[in-house]
């Protein structure tokens, strides 16, 4: 087998985006997964890629750097991963929901990004068959959809063009090193790939590739789930969450909601969006489980009570499906795009939580820039991994 | 398969999948049931594989020479039939 310039472990949204922008650089590279492609967290997910839901500066600069890189590739892939610009809408139930919201939305505005309030009336024009109660919310017309797992199938099927090594179903046994701890292959149960560099895009499997070269990365699996209806006529036309999931993804804000003990134990968010073969998916619930991805039937439960709250339509409409992944957490809420300083030769990129199919394709642009040493688009400084060793050395 | 099952015979009635679609997704790479759900859909459809995942099954072994057991399963999710929202909620199925 000849030698790769860089290998990439784990083929899903993270994985597959670096490979293919590693390849587009003209690198030659090889792709590893312990299974298929997308068969991970990237299949057992939601679909959206949202700046919405994002925090001011960077966290919502990557994810619309990351959703104009979509519409381009949507338009150059021969492979339809079925990007859908739907826009979405953030849904207030109260007025103080609102005024945060607006608070949000202007300073978003602010920075020069298309987000806008829209009133209770405006909102059941866009949303004829949403509760009528609602007070407003914030509108993000350039929020969109893709069905993540195509994300995968599309930047693995372009980056083969290219000539990207697929190994697929491929176990790993190590990371061979030098003496000076360089990076020089890695050993699989195929046989030793050679290569400079590795990228472990893992996920919440991160950290076992990690132990393999004696780095600890801090990222733990937290639990997300969905429901799936039958397929049916058009009831939603945007992606729409409540405000309120905001509290589910930061445990820094805290909106007091009225809802029912069960909607509370669960850390039930209202999100719904129907998709490419017209199901609705509805969510959603967030917790740490370990690696469990069982449905948990009282949080189907919750999601569908909450789903009903705001569309009271969905009451005779068949869930046909309940499905739950693991999303990697890490404590800061920001994903690792880095190299490793103890490791020369080895990067990761991993720990987007919920966000790794929105972040996908600017997380592999960055990582190519990286890796062949061209200026990064934008200042990453805080996705490094060394944060983690000042966080420990400032007592944080 | 291919003497019995001609390449366009519908093999996912829901999701209206075919022999001949199925074989293209194990070219592409799927080895499992669910691989070959992701790439074409078939089993994600109002019957979730109750129709054609024994067919499927049958395709993949065909195809790959591979045992029954080595091609997998859809996973096993709730609901078990189809359930609307409003009872679901409830926790009431009638």
């Amino acid at each position: 087998m000849s030698k790769f310039d860089v290998t990439v472990i784990g083929a899903g949204a993270i994985g597959t985006s670096v490979a293919y922008h590693l390849c587009e650089k003209g690198l030659k590279v090889a792709l590893i997964d312990r299974g298929d492609i997308a068969s991970g967290s990237s299949s057992h997910c939601d679909a959206v890629a949202l700046i919405c839901d994002k925090s001011p500066g960077l966290d919502t600069q990557m994810g619309d750097a990351s959703i104009r890189h979509y519409k381009e590739l949507a338009e150059k892939f021969s492979y339809d991963f079925e990007f859908d610009q739907k826009g979405c809408l953030y849904v207030c139930e109260t007025e103080s929901e609102y005024e945060a919201a607006a608070k949000y939305a202007a300073q978003q505005a602010g920075d020069g990004y298309d987000m806008s309030m829209v009133d209770g009336k405006i909102l059941s024009e866009m949303e004829p068959f949403m509760a009528k109660d609602l007070i407003g919310g914030i509108w993000t017309p350039g929020d969109a959809a893709m069905s993540p797992y195509k994300v995968c199938f599309a930047f693995t099927a372009e980056a083969k063009k290219l000539g990207l090594k697929v190994f697929s179903y491929t176990h790993i046994y190590g990371i061979i090193q030098d003496e000076k701890g360089h990076v020089t292959g890695v050993d699989t149960d195929q046989g030793v790939i050679e290569t400079d560099r590795v990228v472990n895009c893992g996920g919440v499997w991160a950290p076992d590739i990690g132990s393999m070269v004696g780095i600890e990365i801090p990222i733990q699996p937290r639990k997300g789930m969905n429901l799936i209806s039958e397929q049916m006529e058009r009831i939603c036309w945007h992606k729409i969450l409540e405000f309120g999931y905001m509290m589910s993804k930061f445990d820094d804000i805290n909106f007091k909601r009225n809802v029912s003990p069960l909607v509370e134990e669960y850390n039930v968010a209202f999100n719904i969006e129907y998709t490419h073969a017209n199901n609705i998916l509805l969510g959603g619930y967030r917790g740490f489980r370990g690696f469990d991805i069982r449905s948990e039937l009282e949080a189907m439960k919750a999601i569908a009570e909450r789903g009903l709250r705001f569309f009271p339509c969905l009451e005779n409409v068949n869930c046909i499906r309940s499905y739950a992944g693991v999303r990697p957490f890490v404590k800061d809420h920001l994903p690792i795009v880095s190299h490793v300083d103890e490791v020369p030769g080895y990067y990761i990129a991993a720990g987007h939580e919920g966000d790794g199919i929105c972040l996908s394709p600017i997380t592999g642009k960055l990582m190519a820039q990286l890796i062949t040493g061209e200026g990064v688009d934008f200042d990453i400084s805080k996705l490094r991994f060394s944060r983690f060793r000042e966080q420990v050395a400032m007592g944080a | 398969m291919s003497e019995f099952f001609p390449d366009d015979m519908i093999v996912c009635r829901c999701e209206e999948v075919t022999v001949a679609e199925i074989k293209a997704a194990i070219g592409e790479g799927a080895r499992d049931v669910t691989g070959v759900k992701r790439r074409v859909r078939a089993g994600m459809g109002l019957c979730q594989g109750r129709t054609c995942e024994k067919l499927v099954q049958a395709i993949l072994c065909r195809e790959l020479g591979a045992a029954a057991d080595q091609v997998g399963a859809s996973s096993s999710r709730p609901p078990v039939r189809p359930v609307p929202f409003g009872q679901l909620a409830k926790g009431v199925v009638e």
